[in-house]
């Protein structure tokens, strides 16, 4: 991939002497769609602000394509934010929110024009110029904020939960239009979300971020499919995340029984956190599979069917395509390279900050 | 049942609010001077309204202090509020309640305190202090109105100008302010309403020759209510009810939503526009008085309605003196505030009596006479008798003098009236009025008893006392300004006046005729007078000297038709009526009957007081002043009354309704 854009190095920010990111390191490559994830309080709204300029960090830098712009004022940073109420400003037309930023940096008319124009074709919004922001619905609204924003030509975009007041349906349109944009412009885009599914779809890495510390970093796949914490692995999808003990390697004990993985190097006999994803579970006749247990639950889910299954006193979350009637005897089975092993963290805090070392 | 039921309600609520109003409006087009009576629709309150160079002259000043004093509070208030929005959450709200703290206080405390901060800080009490003094009552007023629109926009809004590369400055005027507008708008119109609205902060801190309308309207009223002044009132009522709905209707349209938009701007911009308009206005004017055009100023502290006031542009065409006149109601008004030195003026024209307390309490300046050569014109008499108050001659020029004296309806007395005795005859029970002021009432006792009206003797005062409580039940009312009107209006036989009211009423009421009685009575003298702290003594000197000059002490004379001292006067009168007029020129043998009211001390002003407290509390005839009166006034009596019933009624219908209601759902 290509260089870093920007650049955050041992950031640190405090509200009221409460700590929202403690000694944060993240870098931003050129062209990179990334999302911040997490639940909220979690520090990814206030790292967007720091980028934009619309707060300062207590310490620590912020370099953007090689220059210090800790201390630059918003107006001044060649990037722009998409703000999650969109902000329109509702005492102007389309047009006039369109051109806000082009006449204070006074462009010619002419090019201001042209750029409505554009920006509205973009956004499939053409021939919209003169209504006013509180008779665009929400979804509307939100393509105007972003066709405001991209008419600057911005290295960066910074888009805070954008989608978060649109119904699911619209949501789920104004991702692939997203996406598209991003193609079309070339740019580096800052996401931030506390959707996962918004994360999955879009992104090209996933930051996660729990409690002002980053959490894992990686592609959507790599967060899915190798959580490296219960929270990750909580926060990303359903998951089963059962107590268990690394016998050796390859070998985990889980409910009391032995199962095959692919891990290595955690030690012998050491307590771990094993994660297994629902869709990963395999139900199979009962001498085949591992362990034995009987479906309690059954709930139709439209793509698959997802089942509750009771066994050695774990509640096993499965979904299959495959419907099996509740009060079946079943065996449960896992393909080793599915089985997710994770080092147990003494108390919460220390599973923050033991990532972030 | 119920919904007819709330509109008459509520009908009746919006009744009982604007009635009062009404009838002041009515009264506005209203073609007779007599309360209460429909004479035919007439413009002419208005246009006599418009020819009062006074009035213009206060109107103009209430203007410009709203405008100037709206302006800047509103630019200080939306400055403020920006600074409290970024404040703490506990901050915010000990300013926030910092803030209203001055709209709930009292007026008069509010009032008295700036009056004592600006005599404090050794501020002389001008047209700047009446600003400050506006400008933070207003204050509240913008906050409370601007602040929830603050609140209530979207921060991020702000945040996004400056990311598209506003300054914060720019992001300000181009985002937060036209967001806040119409809070901004609806608070200028609310400080804009309230600074011509207020009185009482007015009257206590505006400088010498400053009247706004409010302080104008008091003045005329304490003298007695012009028709002008319904005229007025009802103008100052319709701009503020509409400017009040403008302010209403700002913030309004932006709950509406839907297409309004358009509308709105519109209406923001048209808004806008007015508004600098008017501050233009106001700070070109404001420019034109305060650039002092020159040193040559005179102020002058009169009674209401005493002059021509040809006269006074006159003298300032022929000196180039800058005259700032203004009107006291009563000589103690005149006093507290002359004594206080709150406001500075170069030449008083007090009453005797209250010449006499200035001097003894050091006010006065001595006047030097050879600046004064027309004192030739003031006749030797009234010189002598002057005596009585400024023993020496030294302190005072009189511009005015008259006696108290009985007026009384030839229609309806058939006596011969000579004396005060008159006023003790039980034929004429109910239909006598008597002067409310202690010592009016206590002249006409004393001098129909044989005492001196300035008795110090407290026997005789005793002996006063009981023949007025003897008089009580015969007397109809005890009143001040209605003698003239229920004189004029045939609606009392006959009452005590001063001289100096008689030849109006006469004008009015042809059967009436005023006598001075046989026992003697008061006579009373205005002077003016230079106080001690005067900033311009020789104007002071020059405008006395210019009063004496008999053609303009006649113009005077025509105006207020009270008797001149001046000698002059008499050659150049030319009604024989007026001249003839016992009321205007008592001939010297009724002089010599009369005495000034002297000065009685503090402890014989305390005697005074405490036995006119026993009159008044004798009998409940006072309390029945209104008794006789018109028949608009019973229906008003009787109107309120029903409503309140009503009101009850519905009321208690109501509460037993919900009652049952409540029992029912149980």
């Amino acid at each position: 991939m290509s260089n870093k854009l920007i650049d955050l190095v041992n950031i640190s920010k405090s509200y009221d002497n409460e700590l929202i990111l403690d000694d944060l390191n993240l870098y931003i490559r050129e062209n990179e769609f990334l999302t911040l994830l997490g639940p909220s309080g979690c520090g990814k709204t206030t790292t967007l602000r720091l980028i934009g300029g619309f707060e300062s960090p207590d310490q620590g830098k912020i370099i953007f394509d090689g220059q210090d712009i800790t201390k630059l004022p918003p107006h001044k940073r060649t990037l722009n934010t998409v703000f999650q109420k969109y902000a329109l400003f509702t005492h102007m037309t389309i047009a006039e929110n369109i051109a806000f930023g082009l006449k204070i940096k006074k462009k010619s008319k002419a090019y201001i024009d042209d750029k409505i124009k554009y920006a509205l074709k973009l956004v499939n919004l053409d021939g919209y110029e003169n209504r006013m922001a509180d008779q665009l619905s929400g979804g509307q609204q939100q393509r105007i904020a972003i066709a405001r924003a991209i008419v600057n030509e911005p290295k960066v975009l910074l888009l805070d939960e954008p989608l978060g007041a649109l119904d699911l349906k619209l949501r789920q349109d104004m991702q692939y239009e997203l996406i598209r944009l991003k193609n079309e412009l070339g740019i580096t885009f800052i996401y931030v979300t506390h959707d996962q599914e918004e994360a999955l779809t879009m992104s090209d890495t996933i930051v996660v971020m729990n409690q002002g510390y980053i959490q894992q970093i990686g592609t959507p796949e790599n967060i899915y499919n190798e959580p490296e914490n219960a929270f990750v692995a909580d926060f990303i999808g359903d998951s089963n995340i059962i107590d268990g003990v690394m016998i050796e390697d390859k070998v985990v004990e889980i409910l009391g029984t032995k199962f095959a993985c692919v891990d290595e190097g955690f030690g012998n006999n050491t307590p771990v956190d094993v994660v297994i994803r629902p869709e990963d579970v395999e139900l199979v006749s009962p001498q085949e599979g591992i362990i034995e247990g009987v479906v309690s639950h059954l709930i139709f889910k439209g793509v698959h069917y997802e089942m509750e299954v009771q066994a050695h006193g774990y509640e096993w979350l499965v979904q299959s395509t495959k419907l099996v009637p509740v009060g079946t005897k079943v065996g449960i089975k896992v393909d080793p390279f599915n089985i997710q092993i994770m080092n147990k963290p003494a108390s919460e805090d220390e599973e923050a900050v033991m990532l972030d070392e | 049942m119920a919904k007819y039921l709330k509109k008459i309600y509520i009908g009746l609520i919006i009744l009982f609010l604007y009635l009062p109003i009404g009838v002041l409006i009515v009264s506005s087009f209203n073609n007779t001077k007599v309360l209460g009576k429909w004479g035919g629709f007439t413009l002419d309150w208005y246009k006599n309204l418009f020819e009062n160079e006074a009035i213009l002259n206060s109107l103009k000043n209430t203007l410009l202090i709203a405008v100037l004093a709206a302006t800047i509070s509103t630019v200080l208030g939306v400055l403020g509020c920006v600074a409290i929005s970024k404040m703490k959450r506990s901050t915010k709200s000990v300013i926030n309640g910092v803030t209203n703290i001055p709209m709930l206080n009292a007026e008069i405390v509010t009032g008295l305190a700036f009056m004592l901060l600006f005599i404090g800080i050794g501020m002389k009490l001008t047209f700047n202090t009446l600003l400050i003094a506006h400008i933070t009552f207003c204050l509240p007023y913008v906050v409370l109105s601007v602040m929830p629109k603050i609140e209530q926009s979207d921060r991020s809004m702000y945040e996004a100008a400056r990311d598209l590369g506003a300054t914060p400055l720019q992001a300000f005027f181009k985002i937060t302010l036209p967001e806040i507008m119409p809070g901004v708008l609806s608070g200028f119109v609310m400080a804009f309403t309230m600074s011509i609205d207020d009185f009482v902060i007015t009257y206590f801190t505006r400088g010498s020759g400053i009247d706004t309308l409010s302080t104008k309207i008091y003045t005329e009223v304490k003298k007695g209510i012009k028709p002008e002044m319904y005229a007025l009132s009802t103008l100052l009522f319709v701009t503020v009810f509409i400017l009040m709905i403008l302010a209403n209707r700002a913030p309004s349209e932006k709950r509406e939503k839907k297409p309004m938009s358009r509308k709105k701007r519109i209406f923001t911009f048209a808004a806008s526009g007015v508004v600098a308009v008017l501050i233009i206005i106001a700070f070109i004017f404001s420019m034109k008085d305060n650039s002092p055009t020159s040193n040559k100023e005179l102020y002058v502290y009169n009674w209401g309605e005493y002059i021509d006031p040809e006269v006074i542009k006159m003298f300032e065409e022929e000196t180039g003196y800058k005259v700032y006149y203004e009107e006291f109601e009563t000589n103690e008004d005149m006093y507290t505030i002359v004594d206080r030195g709150a406001r500075i003026y170069d030449v008083i024209c007090p009453s005797d009596y209250m010449i006499a307390k200035m001097i003894e309490n050091g006010l006065l300046a001595e006047i030097n006479y050879e600046n004064i050569p027309n004192i030739s014109y003031i006749g030797e008499e009234y010189m002598e008798l002057s005596k009585g108050f400024d023993p020496e001659n030294k302190y005072s020029v009189p511009y005015c003098y008259g006696t108290v004296g009985i007026m009384y309806n030839t229609t309806m007395v058939d006596d011969v009236v000579d004396s005060w005795d008159i006023l003790f005859d039980e034929k004429y029970a109910g239909n006598i009025l008597m002067q409310a002021s202690v010592r009016d009432a206590f002249c006409v006792a004393l001098s129909e008893l044989g005492y001196s009206i300035n008795s110090l003797n407290e026997d005789e005062i005793k002996e006063a006392t009981e023949l007025l409580i003897k008089q009580k039940p015969l007397v109809q009312a005890y009143v001040v300004d209605q003698v003239r009107d229920k004189m004029i209006d045939n609606r009392a036989a006959i009452g005590v006046i001063y001289s100096g009211e008689a030849e109006y009423m006469r004008e009015e009421n042809p059967d009436l005729e005023y006598v001075v009685p046989k026992e003697g009575t008061n006579f009373w003298v205005d002077s003016w007078v230079i106080p001690s702290n005067a900033e311009n003594k020789e104007a002071a000197e020059e405008w006395i000297n210019f009063m004496c000059r008999p053609e303009i002490a006649l113009l005077n004379f025509e105006y207020i038709l009270y008797a001149s001292p001046n000698t002059g006067v008499k050659e150049l009168i030319e009604d024989e009526e007026l001249l003839n007029s016992q009321a205007l020129y008592p001939s010297d043998e009724v002089l010599a009957r009369c005495e000034v009211y002297e000065y009685l001390g503090e402890d014989g002003d305390a005697m005074y007081d405490k036995y006119w407290t026993e009159v008044g509390a004798a009998s409940s005839e006072l309390a029945d002043e209104e008794e006789e009166d018109t028949g608009m006034g019973r229906m008003f009596v009787i109107l309120n009354i029903v409503g309140i019933v009503l009101v009850l009624v519905l009321l208690i219908v109501w509460n037993i309704r919900e009652g049952i209601k409540e029992r029912k759902r149980k």
